[in-house]
């Protein structure tokens, strides 16, 4: 006699929700009873909303920041136009720079990084389409705000070379100690980059 | 130094306790009856690391869930378990989360038969010696090996498959920045060996011919300009041709290649000399000695080496051996011998 078993709608709904990150097995398991039998689990709420998420959401054609129309809200920000464009590796590396308030103009965003090992190359970045916008908007400044490791600066060697020609001032954000620490909470590497990159002092 | 070490489900022991002395000890005993097991447990519990087996599931006893190894090394209680693959370990029975402050209390110098590669083997091994004392007394050197290996390995991809120049070139800053580190640290730590070394093999192989190390860089003094003029030669090999991957250590005995000319003995003699001037340079890093974990070494050398190899080991320095026999051993020496067999260890004297 075979033994009596969850029926197949669980086990759909088991099978989908082990497909996401982070969630195993036994995860996927709880989460179904959960939203199966909970008195205030609301599944077709849940249902409507990722119907809602994958219908709107899409990338901006110009950025590949996150958006629901064709542009996203930094690029239809027409005070944004002409100023820097700011090169990041991947769309949610714009908020926490958004979120410093300081940085007024637009982003780009790559896609990823050069990385070999990971079979990914230039063609797999969103490179082409920098070169295009460059053209066209004429930003102030190009800055680089890629991350500190091999494949971060291998990515921002490579995007010095290609964007030189285009005659646009080309920086990259510095290195150094987090704000409102002290020297003896930095790792040597961190503190090494801060020191060859100081800056003069102006009395 | 170790007081006291016991075993649980560990290799051929169910259970074991073993309470090394202070100075020499000497485990003796027929073959596979455990004597490397208790020396692979000793360098487990205080380094984490099995010296021998790539994962430490092999150290499990067979049909058991885990292993537990428990032990006192001067006044620190360690203890490690491993289970379900995973590792668990606790100083002063409270568990730790990250190894940092727990690999911090103590060291151990392996030195086994497979040491024999740093003079036969390929330049791998000896670049593998540098790294392991670079690890240990370089500060940052980890790390820039690190981004050295990782940007090596990228711009190897990239030569393989035939990339365009400018992508090769965008990890030529890192591999230079990494690869000057790598090169100026280990030719220090060449020059510090190098005296030591000789000295070492001196008094192991009771004079005779002088023991030479050379650092032998895998790249001119102007790192990055080599790597500039081994363009060429790295398009038709299609790999990384200079750099600190290609670093070698020229081991000679009397002016001549010890790989070649020495004898068996006279090679053994210069890899227990390379571990010694290792082990002194880690002693001068550190407030206690390590504990020498020494295998199924002295099977090999002749009376004559074997005690002048014990009269060379750091007096202050705790030393655990294995052998089959000890018919050699000098009388009068101060030693601690243990019989290891039918699953215990008995001590003799």
């Amino acid at each position: 006699m075979k033994p009596a078993d969850y029926p197949e709608p669980f086990h759909d709904l088991v099978r989908e929700l082990r497909r996401l990150p982070g969630v195993g097995p036994r995860s996927a398991e709880r989460i179904a009873l959960w939203l199966a039998s909970a008195k205030d689990a609301r599944p077709l709420d849940l249902a409507q909303a990722l119907r809602h998420a994958a219908e709107n959401l899409r990338s901006c054609q110009t950025c590949g920041f996150f958006c629901t129309e064709e542009f996203c809200e930094i690029c239809r920000d027409e005070t944004r136009a002409g100023g820097e464009i700011c090169v990041v590796e991947q769309a949610t590396d714009i908020l926490p720079l958004e979120r410093t308030a300081f940085f007024h103009g637009r982003y780009h965003v790559l896609g990823g990084r050069l990385a070999p090992l990971d079979h990914v190359g230039p063609e797999q970045l969103r490179i082409g389409e920098l070169l295009a916008r460059i053209k066209i908007e004429q930003p102030r400044e190009i800055i680089l705000a890629l991350s500190a490791d091999v494949e971060g600066e291998a990515t921002t060697n490579y995007l010095a070379e290609i964007l030189t020609p285009a005659g646009i001032p080309l920086t990259r954000i510095a290195h150094g100690l987090p704000a409102g620490g002290g020297l003896e909470h930095a790792d040597p590497l961190t503190l090494q980059r801060a020191l060859s990159g100081r800056n003069p002092v102006r009395v | 130094m170790l007081r006291d070490l016991r075993l649980r489900d560990f290799r051929c022991f169910p259970e074991l306790v073993f309470e090394p002395a202070p100075g020499l000890n000497f485990l003796a005993g027929p073959n596979a009856h455990g004597k490397t097991s208790v020396l692979e447990a000793v360098c487990i519990l205080l380094r984490l690391q099995s010296p021998r087996a790539n994962s430490l599931a092999e150290a499990v006893r067979f049909d058991q869930p885990g292993f537990g190894l428990d032990g006192h090394w001067g006044e620190r209680h360690m203890h490690m378990k491993f289970t379900d693959a995973l590792k668990h370990f606790a100083l002063d029975s409270k568990p730790q989360s990250r190894s940092a402050d727990y690999l911090a209390v103590a060291r151990v110098v392996w030195i086994s038969n497979d040491d024999l590669q740093l003079v036969r083997g390929s330049g791998s091994p000896r670049r593998r010696y540098l790294d392991f004392l670079g690890a240990q007394v370089v500060p940052n050197y980890l790390r820039q090996l690190r981004v050295y290996e990782r940007a090596l390995r990228s711009r190897n991809a990239l030569l393989k498959d035939n990339r365009p120049r400018r992508e090769i070139a965008a990890f030529d800053s890192s591999l230079h920045e990494a690869g000057g580190f790598l090169l100026q640290a280990r030719a220090a730590m060449c020059a510090d060996l190098r005296n030591s070394a000789r000295e070492s093999c001196r008094r192991i192989s009771g004079g005779g011919e002088a023991l030479e190390m050379a650092y032998l860089p895998g790249s001119p003094a102007d790192f990055a300009a080599a790597l500039e003029n081994s363009r060429d030669e790295e398009i038709r090999l299609r790999t990384t041709v200079v750099g600190p991957h290609r670093d070698d250590i020229a081991i000679r005995l009397g002016g001549r290649e010890a790989v070649s000319f020495a004898s068996e003995g006279q090679q053994r003699s210069v890899v227990l000399a390379l571990k010694l001037a290792q082990a002194g340079r880690l002693e001068q890093s550190a407030d206690d000695p390590p504990v020498y974990l020494i295998d199924d070494v002295f099977g090999e050398l002749d009376p004559t080496r074997r005690n002048n190899l014990l009269k060379a080991l750091p007096p202050g320095a705790q030393k655990l051996i294995t052998a089959t026999s000890l018919d050699w051993l000098v009388e009068e020496d101060e030693a601690a011998l243990f019989s290891v067999g039918g699953g215990v260890v008995a001590k003799k004297k």
